[in-house]
Order: structure tokens, then sequence, then C-alpha cells
């Protein structure tokens, strides 16, 4: 009995820091009516200092288009390591992605912003389109974008 | 006198011929330069830059190029092979999402499109 009690408050101990570190924060971006084809969005985060810190999310499948995700792409050289996980289709005009990650703590009111590039087919590229800093009162506010995206928001 | 006058006629013939057709292409090309030097005046007093060859002024970085995909569509084809130089990235849900630090517990992202 006291093995059980001393391994089941071992396992606690362990696991609780990682639920508290986390949340899941839902990322919603809201696509214009261009009227062209799905766009490619990369949706990453850089540090206080402005340097990449990662991504967390891209929109559109083939590697061969990801240079014209530029900032995205200057940052990563195009690795698709910083996407394993996290790729999905590209979003076509007009239509809204909603995506619920798990996010650490520490990105939050810490000085991260996160930015998306956007692409569209035989359309001006995007670079930096959406650059909103990650704050607890940041949470929920619609921020506009300049040529694809309508709008983009993220909650908590 | 009849062959200085000859020699005179010749000589006046020739500068007719030659010097005329130069002078004229000297004047012309006065001509076209007093417009080209006072537009470039122009572009100075404003600050600009003038764009005499190409209208690639690298504005906003690479906001001039443009994604064509050739009738390629990430609906109709998942081949993410990039004529087998590179490798897709995998989709999400088959692996965890990167271990970047951004992500808490490595649970795998939800996602929906409306």
């Amino acid at each position: 009995m006291k093995t059980i009690l001393a391994a089941l408050a071992l396992t606690t101990a362990l696991t609780f820091p990682g639920i508290a570190m986390a949340r899941p924060v839902t990322l919603t971006t809201t696509l214009k009516d261009y009227g062209g084809n799905g766009a490619y969005l990369a949706i990453y985060v850089t540090d206080p200092k402005g340097a990449y810190a990662g991504s967390l999310w891209m929109a559109g499948t083939k590697s061969k288009y990801y240079e014209h995700l530029s900032d995205w792409y200057r940052a990563t050289g195009g690795n698709t390591a910083e996407i394993n996980g996290i790729t999905g289709a590209s979003v076509g005009a007009g239509r809204r992605l909603e995506i619920t990650l798990d996010l650490a703590d520490a990105l939050f009111d810490a000085g991260y912003t996160v930015h998306i590039d956007a692409a569209a087919e035989d359309m001006r590229d995007s670079p930096n389109e959406i650059a909103v800093p990650l704050t607890a009162e940041g949470a929920g506010q619609s921020v506009p974008g300049r040529r694809y995206i309508a709008n983009f928001s993220y909650g908590m | 006198m009849k062959k200085t006058f000859v020699t005179l006629l010749a000589s006046t013939a020739l500068i007719a011929g030659i010097g005329l057709p130069a002078w004229s292409a000297m004047h012309g090309a006065d001509l076209f330069e007093g417009p080209r030097d006072a537009a470039l005046a122009a572009f100075r007093e404003a600050g600009a830059s003038p764009m005499l060859v190409s209208d690639d002024d690298g504005e906003g970085r690479d906001h001039e190029r443009r994604l064509h995909r050739g009738g390629d569509s990430d609906e109709e084809d998942d081949d993410d092979s990039d004529g087998g130089n590179a490798p897709g990235p995998a989709p999400a849900g088959s692996v965890a999402p990167p271990d970047n630090g951004l992500f808490g517990t490595g649970a795998a992202p939800k996602v929906q499109v409306n």
C-alpha cells in the first residue's frame, strides 16, 4: 500500500509540471474572398529578439512552394523537419482555419510574436501578413490581415 | 583661275555633303538630350531615383514573387515529393509536433477548416 502511494505521488509530481506549463490555444485564421486557389500559410513564432523560435502550423503540403512563404523560408531554409506533425492542407479563399495546439505557457507575456506568411497561386506573395504579440490580454482580439487574411485571433 | 574655282566648288560640295548631315545629327541629339536631362533633374529634385530599364524596385522584398502550381492541387495530389529532391513534411497526427520548445506536451494538434 505504501509503495503504491509512493508511486502515485511520484507519477503525479512528474506529470503535474507538464500539465501546468502548457495550455490549449486555438489559432483562428479567416481568409478573404481573394478569388484565387487555396492559400499556403506558415504560422510561426519569433522570440523577444525577433529571431525565429519555431513553427506552429503549415497550411500546404508541397514543399516546393514553401519558398513563397519567404520570411519563414529564410528563417528555416525550408527545412521540413520544422513542420513535421504540424502540417495540413492549404486553405481556400473565404474559409476559416482553426487549429488547437498545446502551447507552452512560457510563450505568453514574454515578448514572443506569432507571424503568418501567406501565398496563393499566381498572386503576390505576402510575407509577415500577420504579426501579433502573444499576450494573455491579446487573446480573443481579432487582428486584420493585409492581403489574403481577413483576420486572425488566438483564444485560450 | 578656272582650276581654283573648280577646287573651291568641290570643297564646298564636300563640306555640304559630309558636314551638313553631321551637324544635323548633332543638333538632333540635342533635341532629345534636353527633355531627358530635364526629366532626370526632376527625379533628382523629387529625391527619387529614375528607373530607366528595369521596373523591379525590390519593393517589399519578395512581394512581387508569385506561387505557380501548374495544375497541382493539395487536395488532388498528396504526393509531397519535390521531384525526388526534398521529402515533404509529415502531416499532422502522423507524428508528434517538433520538439522546438513551443509545444507543451507533444499532443497532436486539432485542425478544422470551415
